[in-house]
């Protein structure tokens, strides 16, 4: 008999204004057997998350099972009680949530918080619960349980936090444990310890697995069988590593070919005609002994209360000749977007030097030139952060035309269109406000509006972080298009190796706002010589060897993330 | 007209409380509107015996201590105290609005003496502070209307600036400043826009409670001054009649409650609507 048996499984929620119903899960059919691992794939708004929660009985305000049954080792829990379920909840199945910092209690040392796990549900006393609690920390790898026990959530790393989480859902050593990604807001170096520790207590106490993730790669390195869904239906299903290397139907095809692999062959090089040319002039962007220091907010605790911060940026140099584009790479916390904010005019650097086509560029966006302000531009990672929610389309597009360019009615319109048809959407967009568009239209206004500037340099700061992977790779290629197009080099920052290996002709490593390494993107990725490109690059492509590599550096498991 | 998505209808009937308080709304506003029209005497007229009793073939709802038209007194009764609350609120929201989006995106020193005026105010008794205004300045519509703005400033500039807040930091303001923007352009092009709603909540609930404020002044005669109708004032002129004549305050008290009731179930129902918290409003001075 299998563990967990979903048949035909139907969810839906409620639109509240017009009452009606629209189907978020419909008629999933799976099976998990005891101490399989299944992994659920699918992009956001797929259902997998909304199908996460119903195996475990519960639904989101608004959400209605309308039909078919979870059946957890042959009884349907959707008829449970709620005592029932309260008994099966934490004992037989647990749950580890994305977000490890909003999932634990704030207030509480958590090492109290598993405690309390175990005396509900095992009805231990304080101490022997206490026991219990450091022996599950030991277990997944938490590198000073005692001192882990007690601190607050906060005062752990991410990866630590999440660490935490998964002992509490392996408290009460469950049947089934449902993974709902778990290591999206981690970085990749640490995701990858938090993967193979899942893995390593998936061998060890054999509790079946299901795995939800956006990332195929993922799958492919934890999972045996694997389901795509997509707009709530599964639309394939298999062995994981068969998904993986021959996809069946056309959209698990196109969601593999779309991943940015680390481990692909290098895109072929641009035509080099005028690099040649370009490495003797002056490079367009030139950073020098880079250094910055956050200072602190005027307030007037502050002045009773200096205190001196850690360097975010710390003597960093480089440059980058003209059209084109290198890459930054880093985790977070690297200093990454600290160096684009400067480049912009955001923040004037503490020390060091920024030139621009040969002059000094030293200051902040007021100081700067109109010509400057232009001649640089940048796009964030949030689209629609990134555009003013009540403003049209229109108006976000030829604002800056007419305050660059002096052009207004038909000219900036048509010139707005001409800047949509580059980013292949339609004129009818104008009219529209950022929210009536997708992610990945949001994106594409972003950029739009960056190039009706006609830039000389462009920042793109993790500009498809916030993308599905299919849509992160069209994106990619219509700003590729329109650099090309107009000559514009690009500084390209990215958590992502994938990402950076296709489009970035140099790239430099970044780790606590040092640089690590640097060359062409060739060299860097292809002979890495710091231990910490291994690292990342072994993380990226989900190497077993990772594991030997981050004892040799084991400085990024207790970063603290944070921007 | 769509707000976040949801039609002006769709918002005003968004619970059966709010549309209760919508129609109660209305209708005060309808009668204050064409209560010149529809009343059957002069309201400042000596028309007949004093104090007859509601249902006299002549008045319907009876004549006051010395004989004037009591429905016609009534219906204009919330005229003045009306308009002096949205006047002087609207004029607090409005430059309220622009002293907190300003000091949300300045930010630094500004910020903090903005803030501490707006503390100091709110230190401060607000009836007190209206007493003593009056007192001081005279009891006139405008020195009225001037004090129930100065009231309702700093509360409004305290709310409006934690909604700015939240909006300087994203990503559309940082590309207004970077494309040379001024900042009076960004505070009005780009940020203000995106306060609306918390600017609407905040006049209607203000309203509500200004409303009140001038009632209590004009009852305690520091308000709006006789002949002129005014709810608050004919409660004070009923008083001493309560045994004799208890509907001479018990209609002008129904007539600010339902005002007043009708008000906070109306602006509770926007601020949900709206996906803001009215209690914020309420209790955040």
């Amino acid at each position: 008999m299998p563990l967990l048996e979903v048949k035909d499984l139907r969810i839906a929620y409620q639109n509240p204004s017009t009452g009606e119903q629209m189907l978020a899960v419909d008629g999933v059919s799976f099976k998990v057997e005891p101490g399989e691992t299944l992994g659920i794939v699918g992009e956001s708004g797929c259902g997998k998350s909304t199908l996460a929660r119903a195996l475990m009985a519960y639904c989101r305000p608004g959400g209605v099972i309308v039909g078919g049954e979870v059946l957890f080792d042959g009884n349907n829990i959707l008829e449970f009680t709620d005592e029932q379920i309260r008994e099966l909840r934490g004992r037989r199945m647990a749950m580890v949530p994305q977000d490890p910092l909003t999932s634990l209690t704030y207030h509480m040392k958590v090492g109290p918080q598993i405690d309390e796990i175990l005396k509900i549900h095992q009805q231990l006393g304080a101490h022997a619960a206490r026991l219990s609690t450091l022996k599950l920390f030991e277990g997944t790898n938490l590198p000073t349980p005692e001192k882990s026990y007690g601190r607050y959530p906060h005062e752990n790393s991410g990866g630590q936090r999440q660490r935490v989480v998964i002992a509490g859902a392996l408290a009460c050593q469950p049947d089934l444990l449902i993974l709902d990604e778990p290591t999206t807001a981690l970085d990749t170096t640490t995701e990858m310890q938090v993967l193979k520790l899942v893995k390593e207590l998936r061998d060890r106490m054999g509790t079946a697995l299901i795995y939800i993730t956006h990332d195929l790669t993922l799958t492919d390195y934890i999972c045996e069988n694997v389901l795509v869904m997509r707009e709530g239906k599964v639309v394939e299903r298999g062995k994981a590593t068969e998904i993986f290397s021959a996809p069946q139907t056309d959209y698990g095809k196109m969601l593999v070919a779309a991943i940015p692999r680390v481990d692909a062959a290098f895109p072929e090089p641009a035509p080099a005609i005028d690099k040649q040319e370009a490495s003797t002039a002056t490079p367009l962007l030139n950073v020098e002994n880079l250094s910055y220091r956050y200072a602190q907010r005027w307030s007037i605790d502050a002045l009773f209360n200096p205190q001196q911060e850690e360097l975010a940026v710390d003597n960093v140099s480089f440059e980058l000749r003209r059209g084109e584009t290198l890459g930054l790479v880093g985790e977070s916390g690297s200093g990454k977007s600290t160096i684009a904010n400067i480049v912009v005019g955001l923040m004037a650097p503490t020390s060091g030097e920024v030139a621009f086509d040969g002059a000094s560029i030293n200051m902040i966006d007021k100081f700067r030139s109109a010509e400057l302000r232009r001649r640089i531009q940048i796009i964030f990672q949030d689209p629609l952060s990134s555009l003013n929610p009540r403003r049209r389309i229109e108006s976000i597009l030829t604002r800056p035309l007419k305050i660059f360019f002096g052009m207004s009615g038909a000219a900036a319109r048509d010139r707005a269109v001409e800047l949509l048809e580059d980013m292949e959407l339609s004129a009818d967009l104008l009219k529209r406000f950022p929210r009536q568009l997708s992610g990945g239209q949001q994106q594409r206004v972003a950029i739009a509006r960056a190039f009706t500037a006609k830039p000389d340099l462009i920042l793109c700061d993790e500009v498809t972080s916030a993308l599905d992977v299919s849509v992160q790779a069209h994106v990619l290629e219509l700003l590729k298009g329109i650099q090309n197009k107009t000559g514009a080099a690009s500084l390209f920052i990215s958590h992502d190796l994938g990402v950076v290996k296709q489009v970035a002709d140099d790239t430099v490593v970044l780790q606590k706002g040092h640089i690590v390494d640097a060359g062409t993107t060739r060299s860097v990725f292809g002979d890495p010589t710091h231990t910490y490109t291994k690292l990342l690059l072994a993380a990226a492509s989900r190497r077993e060897d990772y594991a030997d590599l981050s004892t040799a550096a084991p400085t990024t498991a207790g970063a603290l993330r944070g921007r | 007209m769509l707000v976040n998505g949801k039609s002006l209808g769709a918002i005003l009937t968004h619970s059966p409380g709010t549309t209760v308080g919508v129609i109660l709304v209305s209708l005060h506003l309808l009668n204050a509107l064409f209560a010149p029209l529809l009343i059957p005497y002069g309201e400042t007229q000596l028309v007949g015996q004093p104090m007859l009793e509601p249902g006299h073939a002549n008045f319907l709802l009876g004549t006051d201590v010395i004989g004037r038209d009591f429905l016609s007194r009534l219906m204009m009764g919330g005229r003045t105290s009306i308009t002096v609350a949205m006047v002087g609120v609207l004029g607090a929201v409005l430059i309220g609005t622009f002293f907190a989006v300003s000091a949300a995106y300045i930010g630094g020193f500004y910020d903090d003496v903005i803030m501490r005026i707006v503390d100091t105010k709110l230190s401060i008794p607000g009836i007190l502070f209206v007493a003593l205004f009056v007192v001081g300045f005279g009891r006139s519509v405008t020195v009225l209307t001037i004090v129930i703005g100065l009231s309702y400033f700093p509360g409004a500039v305290r709310t409006i600036r934690s909604q700015a807040m939240t909006q300087v930091p994203l990503a559309y303001v940082k590309a207004a400043r970077l494309r040379g923007e001024s900042t009076l352009s960004v505070i009005f092009r780009e940020l203000t826009p995106n306060v609306v709603e918390v600017v609407v909540v905040e006049f209607a609930i203000r309203t509500s409670s200004a409303i009140l404020i001038v009632s209590a002044l004009s009852f305690l005669g520091l308000g709006i001054s006789p002949p002129t109708p005014d709810w608050g004032l004919m409660v004070s002129e009923g008083v001493n009649q309560i045994y004799q004549a208890p509907w001479l305050i018990l209609f002008p008290a129904v007539f600010i409650s339902t005002l007043v009731v009708g008000l906070n179930f109306a602006s509770d129902g926007l601020a949900n609507a709206l996906g803001l918290d009215a209690a914020r409003g309420l209790h955040g001075g």
